[in-house]
């Protein structure tokens, strides 16, 4: 063992001296690759600093090129764009427009639409504004089954009320379309769609197509959302004439700006027809149990619009439209009690009727429609002094036969139903940030059966003041009373004042600040 | 009535007719592009301005007649940048007119051609109205326009060949008179106390002449300010000198408070010239703001 020791150690220094060595190797390669790292790491920044600059540089010179030669052959220069960006700043093209939106995806933009209510009616009074009385309401008309559930949109209650969350999507599909999707979130969670639809960008001559899910350019208020309002709620003869949520409809639209000296939109629309006042038609077992006759094949529903706008200096603004819609299919029931034999529409509820007939009524239905947009910017901080006025006038004419009745003697006999409404607005910016508005509607100054009858009833009115504070682009506040003389039945009418208050804000992308 | 509406029709195509006479159906949406438009398109070009200098350029609304205006153009100068985001891409696209959509050569940005100041700021609306894209008011740095007016002239020559010598030409003067009053200018604004904006509008002009910035009446683009805001501005600026400039169509109430307590003068400068300004007359423009920043007291 004593032998062994040395015997070991000997070798052990030798080998010790071995190790210390290729230690010492090692690490001299180690440190010289990493210089060596350090040093190519640093030689591949240079390289690609200068490549970067060149590459800009060469860009611009392609660029230069690419107009030059463009001009020079003397046709549009398309393909510029395609020309990648290699300038440190992505998307300055020069041709295009500047914007912090997000690469390929949708402008998204939601907004949130609630608000505080009260009347002196219960809560009812929300709903009866949109059930003003008109001797032909459609396919919602009927006394006995509106309250099971049926069709009831948006129903506000005396106290908080969340209308509904609308999100909206846009972009442009390819470089022949653009298209949009409005998706309405309703209180309950339930989710509807208010529009989809697709719209040309290089049609030649002032001409575009628009096809999907819209809401038509009948009019004026017509197309704008809940959110867009200057008042919390509808007018009394959209909300009446064409029901909550106006001409919105499927099918196809197409305008024309015609190169005119002044301002002139024409257009047409075919539209699928399926509506709930203007032109509704009835399900199969009340078609059948009522000679009706079946649905129609779409379209059924057709418009035609056209909009002047005349200069009337730089910082005004006037529009007039005229507005006509045919739905060429109109169905409904009417019903009258036993006791008033012949009268169509007389109180039922006063007399304790033994029996309820129902008469099946088949035709067609017109709506006119005449509007005008007045503005002026004022020029004020954040909208004060600006003022916009606003008025439309809608005519509704529904022309039918009764197609079956319990007193045979009336069927195939003519009725036709006149009802019309106006309403007209203003808003002015009384301070930077806060409006004031005036609103009078009216439904029914005309408001009549004639044709083989003839009867002739009251309308409904209504007062409507609101403040509304505008705290930014984004979020607003509105408070709103109105006085609402509403006819409910022939001879019957209910007054009441309502007040709301209503919050509005946006999320997202910068909205749109369209006339 | 008949007789009346064929004359009404017939006026229409006359007038209609003698506007078909400029090569160049320009439209710019605020006069200061209409001014640069002018000078390079000469008598080539028949310009139209959307905006009034005394409305705030970022809160228009897309107006008919402006749609009207946009359906024949050939070429739309914009400002760009996102400051006619509200109404601007709604005109177009309602103008049925492919040719100036954004992409096309007939779309022209003045912000896409040079460099921005405050690009990239956080894109959160607490901060108020902001655009991370970078501050838009470009026209107000007469060397950044001098370069606009080139890309302009380029962008004439493309869409009007016959006439790229003359756009060319004009770019070219019109870069050399805003060089001639450039020294002029320097030596006037040497040591400019400074100003308080009402809004970080006119920075361009301050960076390019290195006029120092005192501060915002509004703290937050698009949001009014305090009366504690507007104190402790005052308060901060006490026994220094300077000049409170605002756009017409800001509040005057503001500013004129700061300029009680302040001692200073309130002015109130548009950010753009006269509506029919040419070249000359945006450089007279210039000569108007150098003049409000060098008298500062």
């Amino acid at each position: 063992m004593a032998l062994l020791t040395p015997m070991s150690a000997l070798p052990a220094t030798d080998t010790e001296i071995a190790e210390l060595r290729t230690m010492l190797d090692q690490m001299k390669s180690q440190y010289e690759r990493r210089i060596q790292d350090l040093e190519s790491r640093l030689a591949k920044a240079e390289r690609d600093a200068t490549k970067a600059a060149t590459r800009s540089e060469a860009a611009a010179v392609r660029a230069e090129e690419a107009a030059r030669v463009a001009s020079t052959e003397s046709r549009p220069m398309t393909a510029p764009v395609v020309t990648p960006p290699a300038s440190p700043e992505p998307g300055k093209t020069g041709f295009g427009a500047l914007n912090s939106g997000n690469a390929f995806n949708p402008q998204i933009s939601a907004f949130l639409d609630g608000n505080y209510y009260h009347d002196g009616i219960d809560g009812e009074g929300a709903t009866l504004v949109g059930l003003a009385y008109q001797p032909s309401r459609g396919a919602d008309h009927g006394h006995d089954h509106e309250e099971d559930g049926g069709h009831v949109h948006g129903l506000t209650e005396n106290g908080f009320n969340f209308r509904e969350a609308e999100i909206a999507f846009s972009a442009t599909v390819d470089p022949y379309f653009d298209a949009s999707l409005f998706l309405a979130i309703d209180g309950d969670g339930t989710v509807e769609l208010e529009e989809g639809y697709f719209q040309t960008r290089s049609l030649p001559a002032g001409l575009r197509v628009k096809g999907g899910k819209f809401l038509s350019d009948f009019g004026y208020i017509n197309r704008q959302h809940p959110h867009q309002w200057d008042f919390v709620d509808q007018n009394l003869p959209y909300l009446n004439l064409l029901g909550p949520h106006g001409l919105q409809d499927t099918g196809l639209q197409l305008t024309w700006l015609p190169k005119l000296p002044v301002y002139t939109l024409l257009g047409v629309e075919g539209l699928q027809g399926n509506q709930e006042i203007f032109g509704a038609t009835l399900g199969d077992d009340d078609q059948a149990a009522l000679e009706l006759g079946d649905t129609d094949d779409g379209p059924r529903l057709w418009t035609a619009f056209a909009k002047v706008a005349p200069e009337i200096g730089i910082n005004h603004a006037l529009q007039l439209g005229l507005s006509y819609a045919d739905n060429n299919q109109h169905q409904e029931v009417q019903e009258h009690t036993h006791a008033h034999d012949g009268d169509l529409d007389d109180a039922h509820d006063d007399d304790h009727a033994i029996e309820i007939h129902r008469n099946g009524l088949a035709g067609d239905a017109q709506l006119w429609g005449v509007d005008l947009v007045y503005k002026y910017d004022g020029g004020g901080a954040y909208g004060h002094k600006s003022f916009k006025l606003q008025s439309e006038y809608l005519r509704s004419i529904k022309d039918m036969r009764i197609t079956s009745s319990a007193h045979p003697e009336v069927v195939g006999s003519r009725r036709t139903f006149t009802t019309d409404g106006l309403y007209a607005q203003a808003i002015y910016g009384f301070a930077p940030k806060w409006t004031a508005g005036l609103r009078y509607d009216v439904l029914g100054m005309t408001n009549e059966v004639s044709g083989s009858e003839n009867a002739s009833f009251g309308s409904s009115d209504r007062w409507t003041f609101d403040v509304t504070w505008n705290l930014s682009e984004f979020s607003r506040l509105r408070a709103q009373y109105a006085h609402n003389d509403i006819l409910q039945a022939p001879g019957e009418r209910e007054r009441f004042d309502a007040f709301y208050l209503q919050f509005l804000v946006s999320m997202g992308s910068h909205g749109a600040h369209a006339f | 009535m008949v007789k009346g509406l064929v004359g009404f029709i017939l006026g229409g195509l006359l007038t209609f007719g003698a506007t078909q006479a400029a090569e160049l159906d320009v439209v710019a949406t605020s006069s200061s592009m209409g001014a640069l438009a002018r000078t390079i398109g000469a008598e080539r070009a028949q310009v139209t301005v959307l905006a009034s200098p005394d409305r705030d350029l970022h809160m228009l609304q897309a107006k008919p007649t402006m749609i009207r205006a946009l359906r024949d153009a050939d070429l739309v100068v914009a400002v760009g940048a996102e400051l006619e985001v509200g109404w601007l891409p709604v005109a177009i696209a309602s103008a049925g007119n492919p040719r100036i959509l954004p992409g096309q050569p007939g779309y022209f940005e003045a912000a896409a051609q040079v460099d921005l100041l405050e690009v990239g700021l956080p894109a959160n609306r607490a901060l108020g109205d902001v655009h991370p894209v970078g501050n838009p008011h470009v026209n107000m740095d007469p060397v950044r326009m001098a370069i606009v007016a080139s890309a302009l002239g380029e962008r004439m020559a493309l869409l009007d060949p016959a006439g790229a010598e003359t756009y060319r030409a004009n770019a070219r003067s019109f870069a050399a008179a805003t060089e001639q009053r450039m020294n002029a200018w320097q030596a006037r604004l040497a040591g400019a106390p400074g100003v308080i904006l009402y809004h970080r509008d006119a920075l361009y002009l301050l960076d390019r002449f290195g006029v120092p910035l005192l501060g915002t009446i509004e703290e937050i683009p698009g949001v009014p300010p305090t009366a504690q805001q507007i104190k402790a501005l005052s308060e901060h600026l006490q026994g220094r000198s300077g000049v409170i400039v605002y756009a017409p169509y800001m509040s005057a109430q503001a500013p004129e408070r700061l300029a009680k307590g302040l001692g200073w003068e309130a002015r109130r400068l548009a950010l753009d010239p006269p509506i029919g300004a040419d070249g000359g007359g945006y450089l007279d423009h210039i000569d108007l703001w150098v003049d409000t920043l060098s008298h500062a007291r």
